[in-house]
This record gives C-alpha cells, sequence and structure tokens, in this order.
C-alpha cells in the first residue's frame, strides 16, 4: 500500500488535493479498483459519522449502477478519438452501441458468398442444394383459410424454394434444441429480420416468376 | 466466523456489502449461479407466460410478443414480431409453423409427436464449467423487481456468453444480453412487459397474419425412422471444438421437400450447433462452379455451409461464425449402418 | 483552490469515455444521494431504486454537463428530479406481473418490492459498519478525531479546520488521512474477504 497516494486519496475526497494532482489520482482511481474500494469506505465513514438516518450503509447501490452503467454507450465529448484505454479484466464491459453496430456485418437472413459472385441466375441455381418444390402457390383458392391438405409433389422438379427458405427450415429445426435463452435469441432475430433486405443478395432470393413479385413487393 | 456465514448466504453478503461488488470479479460465489440457470431454462420451458420484449441486434431494436404455454403435457408457444416482418413462429404440440408474409411462405413441419421439447435442451454440468465460468456478480432490481445478474463468460472464441437478469421470484430472464468471447454486447432482449399466468386460451396461438395467396410447404409427417437405415452413409464430424459432443443424431425432411436431411446435433452443454446433411445434386447446377462456402448470419448466430462427398453440409448454431465453419469442415462420412 | 475540481477531474474522465470515473463519483455520493431521496419516500429500498435512476440519468446526461455549477448541484437536481417523478407515478411499473394467485406453489409479491430492503443481513451489515466507526473514531487520539469530525460532520474545509485547530493546512491533511487510515483498518474487517485481504498483499 501506497502512503502518499493513500493521502493525496484522502485530500481529494475533501476536494482540497490540488488540480494537477487530482487529474492523475482520477485517472488511477477510474481504473485502480482496490483505490476506488478505499474512497467508496471514505464514504462509509462520512455516512457513519453523520449517522444518516434510515440510510443503509451497505447498499449495492454502485454495483446496480455501475452494471446499469456498462449496458450504456462510452460517452465521448470531444470527436471522439476513441481513447485505448484498459478497462480492466470484466470481461461484459460492453462497447459504445455504434461500434457494436458497425462490428455485426449483417442481422438479416442472407447469405452471402464467399468467393466470387456470379451473376443473378447462376447463383440461384448454384446454391440450390437440395430439389423441393412450391406448392399451391397463387392458385390456391382465394380464402384465408387453411388448406385442407398439402400436397408434396413425389418427384420434384426444378428448385424452386428460396435460399432463406432452407435457410428457415435449418433455423426452426436446429431451434428445437437449443437450450431456451439460445433458442429464444434465434428465433427472436429471425422473427426480426426485416423484409426485403435478404433481396439484397444479389438476387438470389427470388427463384419463381410467381412469388417475385410478392417477394418484391410485400403487402 | 464471517466466512461461515457468507458461505451460506454467500449472494446475500457478498452484495450486501457494497465494497465486495467491486471485486465481483473476484468473489467466488460456487454452485449457486449454475442452479439459477437451471432455475430459469425450468421457468423458460415450463411456465405459461405472455410478454413483449425489446430485441436488440446490429443496432436494430424490435419489438416481439411470446406467448409461452405448457397445458396437458403439450407445448403451445408462439412468437410474433410486433413492428417489422410481421412474421410468426408457432408450435401447436407437434406442428411448427413459421409464418413468413414478407416470402408470403408458410412452412410447417410436423415432428413426431414422441419427440419431446425438453429432450433436446443441453443440460448445464460439470462439463458446462471447464467452458464457460458461471458467476452471480450483483443483485440488482431491474423494472422494480429484485433479480440476480448472472454471468456466463466462455473461456475461449468457440462460445458465446451471456449476462442474465433474472427474476428472483419467478425465474424468469428479464434481460439478456449475448456477449461475445471479448464482452462486447452483441444481441440483446429486454422484457417491457410479462404476465404469467395459468390459462392462457388456445386462441392465443392463432397467427394474426392473413395467409390469403400464401405457399404453404410442408414436409412429410413421416421421417424416416433410423437415419442408419435409411441412408447408405453415416455422418459424424472428425473433429469438434472443445467441450463439443453429439447430443442428438435424426434423419428429417423439410418442408418443401421430400429429400430426408440427416441432422447431427452438436452441444458443449450451453449451446449448440446443428448440422444439416444431405444429397446434393450437382446436376442441378447448370455451371461448372465449384461448389461455394456460404455463410449467413440470424442475430448473433450462424450459419454456414459447404459440400463435402458430393453433400450439402450446413451447420447452425448461436455460435460465433467460427464455430459453424470448423464444425461444418469437419464432417465426414463413414459407412453405414451405424458401427 | 477552487471548488469541486476533484470532482470536476472524474466527470471530465467520464465525458471523454472512462465509465471507471463514474464508479467513483457513485461511490462519493450515494449516500448523500439516497439521503436526500428519502425526504420523498419513505422505503429505503425505493429510495435506492430512485438513487439508483438518478444517478444512470445522470451519466447519461453528462455530456451536457458543461461545469458551470459544482457537480453535487447538478447530480442533486437530477436526484430531487427523478424522486418527484417516481412519487407521481410509483405503482405504475412498466413490468406487471399478473400473477395467478390461485398458483400457490410460491407466493408473490405484485410490485415485487418491500422484500429486499430489511434482511437481516443488510440490518446486521449496517449497524456493525456504524458501530464500528463509531469505535474507531473513540479510539482515535484527540487531535485526529477533531479533525475528521470537523471535516465529515461539520463540513469545515481543511482551512477552516486549520484556523479551529490552530495548525498549518498540511497537518490537517495529514491528521484528516490518519484517522481515515485508522479507521478504515477496521472497516475492512467488516467488509473482510475479498477487498480488506488483497489489500494486505498490496
Amino acid at each position: 500500500m501506497n502512503e502518499e497516494l493513500d493521502s493525496q486519496l484522502s485530500a481529494m475526497f475533501d476536494d482540497e488535493l490540488p488540480s494537477a494532482e487530482c487529474e492523475l489520482l482520477a485517472r488511477r482511481l477510474s481504473r485502480d479498483e482496490l483505490l476506488k474500494a478505499r474512497w467508496g469506505r471514505y464514504a462509509v465513514m462520512g455516512a457513519a459519522i453523520r449517522a444518516e438516518g434510515g440510510v443503509r450503509l451497505n447498499t449495492g447501490l454502485p454495483g446496480r449502477v455501475s452494471t446499469a452503467i456498462s449496458a450504456e454507450p462510452v460517452l465521448a465529448a470531444e470527436p471522439a478519438p476513441q481513447r485505448r484505454e484498459r478497462w480492466g479484466n470484466r470481461w461484459w464491459q460492453p462497447v459504445a452501441g455504434a461500434a457494436v453496430a458497425a462490428g455485426v456485418a449483417a442481422v438479416s437472413i442472407l447469405w452471402m458468398r464467399s468467393q466470387a459472385v456470379p451473376d443473378a441466375p447462376n447463383l440461384a441455381q448454384a446454391a440450390a442444394p437440395m430439389t423441393t418444390s412450391v406448392v399451391s402457390g397463387n392458385a390456391s383458392p382465394a380464402s384465408t383459410a387453411e388448406p385442407d391438405s398439402y400436397v408434396v409433389p413425389k418427384t420434384p422438379g426444378r428448385r424452386l424454394v428460396v435460399p432463406s427458405t432452407e435457410l428457415a427450415n435449418y433455423v426452426v429445426a436446429h431451434s428445437e434444441f437449443s437450450s431456451p435463452v439460445g433458442r429464444r435469441n434465434l428465433l427472436s432475430a429471425f422473427m426480426a429480420t426485416e423484409t426485403g433486405t435478404a433481396g439484397t443478395s444479389a438476387g438470389s432470393e427470388e427463384p419463381t416468376e410467381d412469388v417475385q413479385d410478392d417477394a418484391k413487393n410485400p403487402q | 466466523m464471517r466466512r461461515t456465514r457468507s458461505s451460506e448466504r454467500s449472494s446475500t453478503v457478498a452484495l450486501s456489502c457494497f465494497a465486495l461488488a467491486w471485486a465481483m470479479a473476484t468473489v467466488a460465489v460456487a454452485e449457486e449461479p449454475g442452479k439459477w440457470l437451471e432455475r430459469m431454462n425450468q421457468a423458460l420451458t415450463t411456465r405459461n407466460y405472455d410478454g413483449t420484449f425489446s430485441h436488440w441486434q446490429g443496432g436494430k431494436v424490435e419489438m416481439l410478443r411470446i406467448i409461452h404455454r405448457v397445458q396437458d403435457g403439450a407445448v403451445s408457444e408462439r412468437l410474433v414480431s410486433l413492428d417489422g416482418s410481421g412474421r410468426e413462429f408457432i408450435r401447436t404440440g407437434s406442428d411448427l409453423a413459421c409464418y413468413l408474409p414478407d416470402k408470403r411462405i408458410v412452412l410447417v413441419e410436423r415432428r413426431p409427436p414422441e419427440e419431446s421439447l425438453f429432450g433436446g435442451i443441453p443440460a448445464i454440468n460439470d462439463q458446462t464449467a471447464k467452458f464457460y465460468d458461471i458467476k452471480e456478480v450483483a443483485r440488482t432490481r431491474l423494472n422494480r423487481r429484485d433479480t440476480h445478474v448472472i454471468t456466463v463468460s466462455p473461456k475461449d472464441e468457440f462460445r458465446y456468453g451471456y449476462r442474465l437478469w433474472i427474476d428472483e421470484t419467478t425465474a424468469m430472464p428479464l434481460k439478456t444480453q449475448l456477449c461475445n468471447a471479448h464482452g462486447k454486447v452483441i444481441e440483446q432482449i429486454v422484457f417491457a412487459s410479462l404476465t404469467l399466468s395459468s390459462r392462457i386460451p388456445d386462441s392465443a396461438f392463432k397467427p394474426e397474419v392473413s395467409t390469403e395467396g400464401f405457399q404453404w410447404l410442408r414436409n412429410e409427417a413421416a421421417p424416416p425412422k433410423d437415419p442408419a437405415a435409411a441412408a447408405s452413409l453415416v455422418w459424424d464430424a472428425l473433429k469438434l471444438p472443445p467441450g463439443f459432443k453429439m447430443a442428438a443424431r435424426k434423419a428429417q425432411t423439410m418442408p418443401g421437400s421430400t429429400d430426408p436431411v440427416d441432422h447431427l446435433v452438436f452441444t458443449d452443454g450451453l449451446a449448440s450447433v446443428s448440422v444439416f446433411v444431405e444429397a446434393h445434386s450437382q446436376s442441378n447446377a447448370s455451371s461448372e462452379d465449384p461448389p461455394l462456402d456460404e455463410s449467413a448470419r440470424v442475430g448473433s448466430s450462424s450459419a454456414f455451409s459447404t459440400v463435402i462427398d458430393g453433400h450439402k453440409v450446413t451447420a447452425v448454431g448461436e455460435v460465433p461464425p467460427a464455430t459453424v465453419r470448423f464444425i461444418a469442415n469437419s464432417v465426414k462420412a463413414g459407412p453405414g449402418p451405424r458401427q | 483552490m477552487s471548488a469541486d475540481v476533484s470532482d470536476l477531474s472524474l466527470v471530465r474522465r467520464v465525458q471523454r469515455g472512462d465509465k471507471g470515473a463514474f464508479d467513483a463519483l457513485v461511490l462519493k455520493y450515494q449516500h448523500k444521494l439516497v439521503k436526500l431521496v428519502m425526504r420523498y419516500v419513505r422505503n429505503p429500498a425505493e429510495a435506492e431504486d430512485i438513487a439508483q435512476e438518478a444517478f444512470i440519468k445522470a451519466y447519461r446526461a453528462l455530456p451536457q454537463f458543461r461545469g458551470d455549477s459544482a457537480f453535487y448541484t447538478w447530480l442533486y437536481r437530477i436526484a430531487i428530479n427523478t424522486a418527484k417523478n417516481a412519487v407521481v407515478s410509483r405503482d405504475r411499473s412498466p413490468i406487471e406481473y399478473d400473477l395467478d394467485r390461485n398458483n400457490t406453489d410460491e407466493s408473490y409479491d405484485m410490485q415485487g418490492r418491500m422484500k429486499d430492503a430489511e434482511t437481516p443481513e443488510g440490518l446486521v451489515l449496517t449497524d456493525e459498519i456504524r458501530s464500528t466507526v463509531n469505535a474507531a473514531i473513540d479510539a482515535l487520539p484527540e487531535d485526529l478525531r477533531t479533525a475528521i469530525v470537523l471535516r465529515e460532520l461539520e463540513g469545515l474545509s481543511y482551512e477552516e479546520i486549520a484556523a479551529t485547530m490552530d495548525c498549518p493546512v498540511g497537518t490537517v491533511r495529514s491528521r484528516i488521512f490518519r484517522a481515515r487510515e485508522a479507521i478504515d483498518r477496521r472497516l475492512r474487517e467488516v467488509f473482510e474477504g475479498g477487498l480488506g485481504r488483497v489489500e494486505e498483499l498490496g
């Protein structure tokens, strides 16, 4: 323990430390948990000496505020040259919302080619993993009632189902085996997928002429 | 002496003593946090509830509603996007339906009735502790409710971590953050309202979307029973990220298809990854392009698809992209039937 | 010496993105703020909730804080407003648990409050802290005790204390520090475990 440092801390607590020293100590205080704890105890003894009636001294308030603040964006009053400061080892220390947003490339159900993107028709077909078939389609009766029966052709013809549908199938099938929280995250993200975002994927989303217009102009 | 008391009521003492809150990272509160995860899982899967929550991911926020009911052993669940795509996911008993109004498609998957939803849920066990640090870091109040803040931090980059605000009374997670291995929050769910009630009517599980003119894609009611018997090849992952083990293997057909798909599930006790293997008919590809790898993100979950031995192999899971890629690439066919 | 320089150095750090500096401000002012809020609400737990909310609001508003007034004055106003609003909108919590009360496998408290405020553990610790501090002060040499009491109870500045005690300001600083050290030694025993233990090594 450093007596001079603690003496400075005590003076700073009383607002009796020269400002240059304050700057340096504030910097240290912000990242030194032991120093912070001592600082906190100085506040506790003050409260105890004043016998602040009805006030609990041993609250979890600082921890709760810290937890809440950690979910808040980092402030940057200046034109934000992101200060590369060490945050200690609290792993959950999050970053600014903006930084997260920038770091996450795609929210949507969006297949991305890891190699060069061929032109759209080729893409649609090359991406075809399985032969599946669309049933009913626009030929279904103009009624809101569910069809009574479904027909899956025994010999599927050319691939008609969009890749995102295929991914939807995977997502749903997988969700049955996720942890409850993981499952909810996954399905929520899938439900939250924006209309039309998937269409940006080099035109690979609209496989059939029939569906195409609807998919491009939903509702 | 005090130490004895603090081990009995570790969470209370540790956190009612505010100074210790600053030593959160170093205070060892064993076993309790894991219990909270179990209680939470139990609550999420067995309670009846109806709630709205915000889902934040990639800078976007969307409101969703979730309704969950367990009645006479049957699980009903409905998840609705309230202000975006209008998509709905509805489970009623053994039917899973996905309403995609933006695609004008309804996907319906009928699952064998004996297949319990709970059977597949990964269980938190000693193994889990090897790959995650599970801690209670705070007791806090969220929306005027007492909550336990539990962090689940991954010890490597193959998995995500969680930060959970678990309601003390109901064990429901009122707020959930998904964090990457560096602790960055990448996805967040916060309940805006939540009602727990004993009775939820059937009508709550009817879709709101009009399905007029929608395509209905459905899988065949009875998928092949045994993957090993049905297929000539048995698929497995030769190498897995540390801690992952195969948890399930089944064959199924996907909505809109008659082709069987092998479905393998790997889990580390918390995160899970599904691998889907299906025939990849080259004849359909009009060009001579070599098979291309594809990847996708669904929220913070990842998918990766590649072609192995003439089969399309796709891995999907709520894990980082590298993990699904690792697993998909290590899948190989062995001679069937099962060894 | 300009007042508030210590708070301002912390505030500036927070404004530049250092969340850790905000911890120090919370630690310093939590008791004052809770005491303040207790004028509006009687339940300590609720007061803490409001204080917590005030701190979070302050954090969010900190980019707008220009230092025209002292930080605590500014924080004080936020806390007062938060407390007033809380009183007005009390019992209109955003989360409503419509829990089925027939289903009594667990008993629920509709507002989810009341329970936590007065846990026996909490009270014991509070009393323990208070009596520890008082005992430590009683055991202090006269000059140290006078210095710390004048500072904490009477709120005098070092200069005023120096005038009262007829000694240099530097001596006041040292007396107050030594008093705190002595109290802190006892206090750490109460807070036992983690911090105190680790600190001995350092």
